[in-house]
C-alpha cells in the first residue's frame, strides 16, 4: 500500500509541476508549439524544393474557379448541375423500378403465395410473411434501389470532381446569415438522396453545435424516397387543375417547388435553432478547395454502390418488413365488426381534418415511418379497406399501387381527397418525421436521446402547423 | 534502442493497446499505419497496398472511420490501418485524436505519411508532428507527376536527409512508386533500417527549458520511454489523454516494454 | 366536413395556441427560462461571493473592509456584517478587528468557486462563441450551480486550461494558484512594449470600453506618451488613449521585442493581391484559432487572395500551395502586411 501511495504521489507531482510550468509559459503556448514546427517545415521546404517555370495544373485550376464561383455564373451553374442530376436520377431511374417492381411483386409474389399453398400454411402465416414482411420489402427495395443506384454515384462523380467543395464555398454566406455551417450545404444535397446519408454526411462539419444543426436540419431535404409521392400526386391533383397544355409543367413546378420550401425551412430552422437551443455564433469556416482531379468513373459507380446505397438499403429493408407485418396485422386482425386500422381512421379523421389530411394518411404516415416509399401503397390499401370499394387492390393488407392513374384517383376522391387535400399531403410528405433509418443513424451520430427526439418531432410539429394554417385559410377564404 | 537492429524479426508494435483501438490483430506480424493531409491521395495509396477498394473522397476529412487491410511480403502479413486525414495532430478533434493515439499507444512497426508533392511544405507540418512521436516512419511523396507538371522539384535525397527517414517518390493514381515503398516498409519493420528523425529545433530557449525540466521528472518515473519530449510537451498543452496516461501510468508500459524488447 | 368549426374561429384559436407556446418556451424570455432562473440559492451564492471578494484582494494585497465587501455584493452593510459574521461560524474567515482574512478551508473553497467560475469564462470564450460580455455574467451564475466532477470535465474537454480569457490564471483542482504577476497598464513608461495578461471584467462600463478597443489578453501594445493623468499606445494596429484609471484595470507583462505598427486585415487583400501574415489576432481562440494555424496562418506566410465566392463572401487564399476558403469574419481577426509585386 506505501509503495502505491507513494507512485500516486509521483503522478500527481508530475501534473502539478506541469502545471506550474503552464502558468510560467503564458497564454500563448500553442501559438509558439505550432510556429516552431512550421519554422522547420519551412527551413526544410526551402532546402529541398524549387519551383521554375509556370504552374500549369494551377492555372487550368484557377481558371475553371473563376468560372464556377463568378458572381454572375456560380449559382446557375450550380442550379444547372443538381438540376441534372435530379433529372437523371428520377427519369433514369423510373425504368428499372417498374422492372424490379414487375419481376418481385407479379411474378414472384404469386409464385410464393403459391409455394405458401401447397405447403400448407396456415393463412394468417402466408398473410404475415408473404404479404406483409415481403411485399413491404419488395416495394422498398424496387422504389428505393434505382434512384439511389444513379444519385450516389453521380453525387461521388461531383465530389471526386472537386466541384462540391466550391457548392460549398458559393452557399457559405447563405448558411452563415443562418448561423449555420457552409458544409451543410453539401450535406443538404447529400440529404436529397438519402437523409440517413446526409446525416452520416455531416461529419465534415467539425463545430459540434454546426453539426447537430445540419443533422435536425437535414429532413428538410426533400429525400429520394418522397420524391415519388410527391410527383405522384402533383400530377394527379396539381397537373389536373391547369390544361393539359400546362399540367406537366405545374405539376412539375409543384414539386420543384415543395424542395425549394424543403430549403427554405433548413434555412429558417437553422436560424432558429442557432437563435435558440443551439445558440452561438457561426463558427470559423475554413474550408480547402482541392484541386480538380478527373474522377474516376468505373471505381466510383463500384465504391459509392458498397459504400452508399447497398448501406441505406440493408437498413431500410431491416426496417420495412416489421412494417410490412404491421400493415397487414392492422389490416386484418378484426375488433368488433373492423379492422384495427378502420378503428383508428375512424377515431383519428376529426383531429386530421383539422390538418387538412385524414385518418388514412395520418395512419399511413404513421406505419410507414420504416421508409417512406410504402406511404402511397399503404394509404391506398387503407383507403379501399377503409371505403369498402370494391374490385380494387389486393385484398387487405396487401400494398398496392397497380392500376392506371385514373383508378388510383377515384380510390383516392371516394377517400375524401380533394386538391386542399393533396396539398397537404405534399407539404406534409415534406414536413414530418424523419423515416425510422434516418432516426436510428441520428441517434447513432449524437449518442443522444435528446437530439434524436428533436429532429424527430420538430419537423412533426412544424408540418403539423403549416398545414393546419394552409387547411384553415384555405377554408375561409375558397369556401 | 540499439538492440532493435540486431532483431530482424521483432515487432515493435503495442499489440494488447491495438486490440484495444479495434484493430483485429490475428495472423499480423507487423502493423503499419497510413497517415497523412487530407486530398493527398492516402487512400489511393492505401488501397495500392492493400488492394482494396475502400473510397477516396476529394474532400477534406473525408476517412470518418477507419479502414483496415493488409499485404504479404517476405512471408510476413503486414496488416494496414488507415488514418482519418488530418492537417495536424495538435488540434484535439476527434479524427486528430484517433490518429494521434494510434500512433502513440498502438506503437505501429512503421507509419507511412503521404505528403502531396506540390504543396510539400504545408505537408511538413504533419509529417514533423508525426516525427516527434514515433521514429519508425518512411515518407511518401505522393503526387509527384502533379508537381512535375506544375514546374516543381524536389530533392527526395535531401529531403530524406533533413528529415532522417526514407523518402519514396509516388504516383499512387498510376501505381507507381508501390513496390519500392514495400521494399522500405520491410525495411524500417524488420529493423534493417534505423531511422533519425528530425525533431523540431527552432523552439524558444523558454519552451525548451520548460520541456526538459519536464521531462527530466518523467524519466525518472517513466524510464525507457522513447519519446519523453514530446510526451513533456502534450502536458504543457494541458492534453487529457496524456494526462490519462499518467495518471493510469499507461505510459510506463509503452516505456518498459521497448526496454525488454 | 360540414360538421367542423368555423376557419375564422379554428385560425383564431390555431394563433392563439402559439402565442401561448411561445410564451412558455421563448429562450430568455419565455416563462420557463424565468422560473429557472429564479430558481437559484441566494444564499450559497452570498457566501461564495463573499469568500471570492475576499480571496480577490488577498491575492492582489487589497485591503478590504465591512464597506468594501457590502458594495461589491449589492447588499447592506447590515446585511454584510450578518454575512460575514455566518462565514466565521462556518470557519471560513477569521476576524482581526476591522479586517478579514481567509481560512484555509474558506481559501480552498474560494480557489474552488474560481476555478469553476474561471472555467467557464474559458468554455464560453473557446466553445460556443458567445460573445465577450455574456462571459462573465453567465459565469457568475454558472460558478455556484456547477459540481466540482462536471468543471473536471469541462476542462478536460477543453484542454485543461490554465488560464482564463481574461488571462487571469485558473486554479488547479488541488487548488495551487501561481503568484500574482504583470503591472498596471497605467505604470507602463514610453517606448515599453506590454502583453496584456489580464483585463479586469468589473466594473463592467469599463470593461465594455476596454473590449471595445480590442483589448485582450493576449495583445501586445506599445506605449508612445504617457502623461497628466493620460496613457496613449498603439495597440491592435490603432492608436488608444485611455485615462490612467481605465489603464489600471489592465495588467500587462513587459516584453523585450518592439511590435510593428501598421498592418492591414486579410480581409482587405483585393483578389490577386499578395501579403505576409503578421498574425492572428487573441480575441480569435479556440478550435478557431488552431484550425486556421493549421491550414498555415502563421507569422511569416505568404498569402494571395485568390477568388471570391459568387456570393462575395467567402474568400479563398492561396496559403502554402492550397485554396482555403476563410469567412470575412475570420479575415478580419488576422494582421498581414502587403507585399508589392516584383518583390
Amino acid at each position: 500500500m506505501a509503495a502505491s501511495n507513494n507512485t500516486e504521489k509521483e503522478e500527481e507531482a508530475i501534473l502539478s509541476l506541469a502545471n506550474k510550468l503552464r502558468w510560467d509559459l503564458g497564454v500563448d503556448l500553442h501559438d509558439i508549439v505550432i510556429e516552431s514546427i512550421y519554422e522547420d517545415a519551412t527551413r526544410i521546404a526551402r532546402k529541398t524544393v524549387e519551383i521554375k517555370g509556370e504552374q500549369r495544373g494551377y492555372y487550368l485550376d484557377k481558371s475553371i474557379d473563376k468560372i464556377v464561383t463568378s458572381r454572375l455564373l456560380g449559382f446557375p451553374i450550380m442550379f444547372l448541375v443538381l438540376a441534372v442530376v435530379f433529372w437523371i436520377t428520377i427519369a433514369g431511374a423510373n425504368y428499372p423500378s417498374r422492372l424490379l417492381s414487375g419481376l418481385f411483386l407479379d411474378t414472384i409474389h404469386p409464385f410464393l403465395k403459391g409455394f405458401a399453398a401447397n405447403i400448407g400454411m396456415p393463412h394468417w402465416l402466408t398473410g404475415v410473411l408473404v404479404d406483409g414482411a415481403y411485399i413491404s420489402v419488395a416495394w422498398v427495395v424496387s422504389v428505393m434501389l434505382p434512384p439511389m443506384a444513379i444519385f450516389f454515384p453521380l453525387f461521388t462523380l461531383l465530389e471526386d470532381l472537386g466541384y462540391l467543395p466550391r457548392v460549398a464555398f458559393n452557399m457559405d454566406s447563405l448558411f452563415r446569415k443562418a448561423g449555420a455551417h457552409g458544409k451543410q450545404a453539401l450535406t443538404l444535397s447529400m440529404g436529397f438522396g438519402c437523409n440517413a446519408a446526409g446525416v452520416i454526411a455531416t461529419r465534415i462539419i467539425d463545430s459540434p453545435r454546426e453539426r447537430l444543426v445540419a443533422i435536425i436540419t437535414n429532413n428538410f431535404s426533400l429525400c429520394n424516397g418522397r420524391w415519388p409521392t410527391q410527383i405522384l400526386i402533383a400530377t394527379l391533383f396539381i397537373g389536373s387543375a391547369a390544361s393539359p397544355h400546362w399540367a406537366g409543367i405545374l405539376s412539375a413546378g409543384a414539386v420543384v417547388g415543395i424542395a425549394v420550401l424543403g430549403i427554405f425551412f433548413s434555412l429558417v430552422v437553422s436560424w432558429g435553432l442557432s437563435k435558440s437551443i443551439l445558440k452561438g455564433e457561426a463558427s470559423a469556416f475554413s474550408l480547402e478547395l482541392p484541386p480538380y482531379r478527373p474522377p474516376r468513373i468505373l471505381k466510383t459507380l463500384y465504391t459509392s454502390l458498397i459504400d452508399r446505397s447497398v448501406f441505406v438499403l440493408w437498413r431500410a429493408i431491416i426496417f420495412a418488413a416489421p412494417a410490412g407485418v404491421v400493415i397487414w396485422l392492422l389490416a386484418n386482425i378484426q375488433v368488433s365488426g373492423s379492422s384495427l386500422a378502420e378503428h383508428f381512421i375512424h377515431w383519428a379523421n376529426p383531429f386530421a381534418l383539422l390538418f387538412g389530411l385524414n385518418g388514412v394518411i395520418l395512419l399511413a404516415y404513421i406505419i410507414a415511418i420504416p421508409a417512406n416509399e410504402i406511404v402511397i401503397p399503404t394509404i391506398l390499401m387503407l383507403t379501399v379497406v377503409s371505403t369498402g370499394i370494391i374490385g380494387m387492390g389486393e385484398g387487405a393488407g396487401v400494398l398496392f399501387q397497380s392500376g392506371s392513374l385514373a383508378d388510383i384517383k377515384d380510390i383516392l376522391q371516394a377517400g375524401g381527397w380533394t386538391l386542399m387535400t393533396a396539398v397537404n399531403l405534399m407539404l406534409f410528405s415534406l414536413l414530418h418525421n424523419p423515416c425510422s433509418t434516418t432516426i436510428y443513424t441520428i441517434y447513432k451520430e449524437t449518442n443522444s436521446l435528446k437530439w434524436t427526439l428533436v429532429s424527430t418531432f420538430l419537423p412533426v410539429a412544424i408540418g403539423l402547423t403549416v398545414c393546419f394554417f394552409v387547411t384553415q385559410l384555405w377554408r375561409l377564404f375558397m369556401l | 534502442m540499439n538492440n532493435q537492429s540486431n532483431c530482424e524479426n521483432c515487432s515493435f508494435h503495442h499489440k494488447e493497446n491495438l486490440v484495444r483501438l479495434g484493430v483485429a490483430m490475428n495472423k499480423a506480424d507487423y502493423v503499419v499505419a497510413v497517415a497523412g493531409n487530407p486530398n493527398t491521395g492516402k487512400s489511393t495509396v492505401f488501397n495500392n497496398l492493400t488492394g482494396l477498394r475502400q473510397h477516396t473522397g476529394n474532400w477534406p476529412g473525408k476517412t470518418v472511420t477507419r479502414a483496415e487491410g493488409g499485404f504479404s511480403y517476405g512471408g510476413k502479413f503486414y496488416k494496414l490501418v488507415d488514418l482519418p486525414g488530418t492537417y495536424s495532430l495538435l488540434s484535439t478533434s476527434s479524427e486528430e485524436e484517433v490518429a494521434r493515439n494510434f500512433i502513440l499507444f498502438g506503437k505501429p512497426d512503421v507509419t507511412v505519411i503521404v505528403a502531396d508533392a506540390t504543396r510539400l511544405e504545408r505537408n511538413l507540418n504533419l509529417v514533423l508532428q508525426i516525427l516527434e512521436i514515433t521514429d519508425r516512419a518512411v515518407l511518401c511523396l505522393n503526387l509527384m507527376d502533379e508537381a512535375k507538371r506544375n514546374n516543381i522539384n524536389i530533392d527526395v535525397r535531401s529531403l530524406s536527409k533533413e528529415l532522417g527517414i526514407p523518402v519514396i517518390a509516388t504516383n499512387a493514381r498510376q501505381k507507381t512508386g508501390m513496390s519500392e515503398l514495400i521494399t522500405t516498409i520491410e525495411e524500417i519493420a524488420t529493423g534493417r533500417f534505423i531511422c533519425r528523425p528530425h525533431r523540431i529545433k527552432s523552439r524558444s530557449a523558454k519552451l525548451n527549458g520548460a520541456i526538459t525540466i519536464l521531462s527530466e521528472k518523467l524519466a525518472q518515473f517513466f524510464p525507457g520511454l522513447p519519446n519523453l519530449n514530446w510526451v513533456a510537451l502534450r502536458l504543457l498543452e494541458g492534453d487529457q489523454r496524456i494526462i490519462e496516461a499518467v495518471e493510469t501510468r499507461e505510459l510506463e508500459k509503452l516505456g518498459a516494454e521497448l526496454s525488454t524488447n | 366536413m360540414s360538421n367542423m368549426i368555423n376557419p375564422a374561429w379554428a385560425l383564431l384559436i390555431g394563433v392563439a395556441t402559439l402565442i401561448f407556446i411561445g410564451f412558455i418556451f421563448w429562450p430568455n424570455i419565455g416563462l420557463i427560462s424565468i422560473l429557472l432562473r429564479s430558481r437559484h440559492n441566494t444564499h450559497r451564492e452570498q457566501v461564495e461571493d463573499a469568500l471570492k471578494f475576499l480571496f480577490d484582494c488577498e491575492y492582489k494585497n487589497i485591503f478590504c473592509g465591512l464597506q468594501s465587501i457590502a458594495s461589491n455584493l449589492d447588499i447592506s452593510e447590515e446585511k454584510a456584517a450578518r454575512l460575514l459574521g455566518h462565514l466565521t461560524s462556518m470557519g471560513l474567515i477569521a476576524v482581526h478587528g476591522d479586517t478579514f482574512s481567509l481560512t484555509d478551508s474558506g481559501r480552498s473553497y474560494a480557489l474552488q468557486v474560481i476555478r469553476l467560475h474561471r472555467i467557464w469564462e474559458k468554455y464560453l470564450a473557446d466553445v460556443t462563441g458567445a460573445g465577450h460580455l455574456e462571459w462573465h455574467e453567465a459565469a457568475d451564475q454558472k460558478e455556484h450551480r456547477l459540481s466540482i466532477e462536471e468543471a473536471d470535465r469541462l476542462a478536460a474537454q477543453i484542454g485543461n486550461p490554465v488560464f482564463d480569457p481574461h488571462g487571469d490564471p485558473i486554479p488547479s483542482s488541488t487548488g495551487e494558484i501561481p503568484e500574482h504577476t504583470g503591472q498596471p497598464l497605467s505604470a507602463l513608461k514610453v517606448g515599453d512594449t506590454g502583453r496584456i495578461v489580464h483585463v479586469e471584467d468589473e466594473p463592467k462600463v469599463i470593461y465594455a470600453q476596454l473590449m471595445a478597443l480590442g483589448l485582450y489578453p493576449g495583445t501586445q501594445l506599445h506605449v508612445i506618451e504617457s502623461a497628466d493623468g493620460k496613457i496613449k499606445f498603439i495597440a491592435n494596429n490603432e492608436e488608444c488613449l485611455l485615462t490612467s484609471h481605465f489603464a489600471s484595470a489592465v495588467t500587462v507583462v513587459l516584453i523585450p521585442h518592439e511590435i510593428q505598427v501598421n498592418y492591414a486585415l486579410l480581409s482587405s487583400l483585393k483578389l490577386g493581391e499578395k501579403a505576409e501574415i503578421k498574425g492572428i489576432s487573441p480575441s480569435c481562440r479556440g478550435q478557431q484559432r488552431r484550425r486556421l494555424m493549421d491550414l498555415g496562418i502563421i507569422p511569416g506566410t505568404l498569402v494571395t487572395a485568390e477568388l471570391k465566392s459568387a456570393s462575395g463572401d467567402p474568400v479563398a487564399y492561396r496559403i502554402l500551395g492550397a485554396n482555403i476558403a476563410i469567412r470575412k469574419k475570420q479575415a478580419d481577426h488576422i494582421f498581414v502586411n502587403r507585399v508589392i509585386a516584383g518583390q
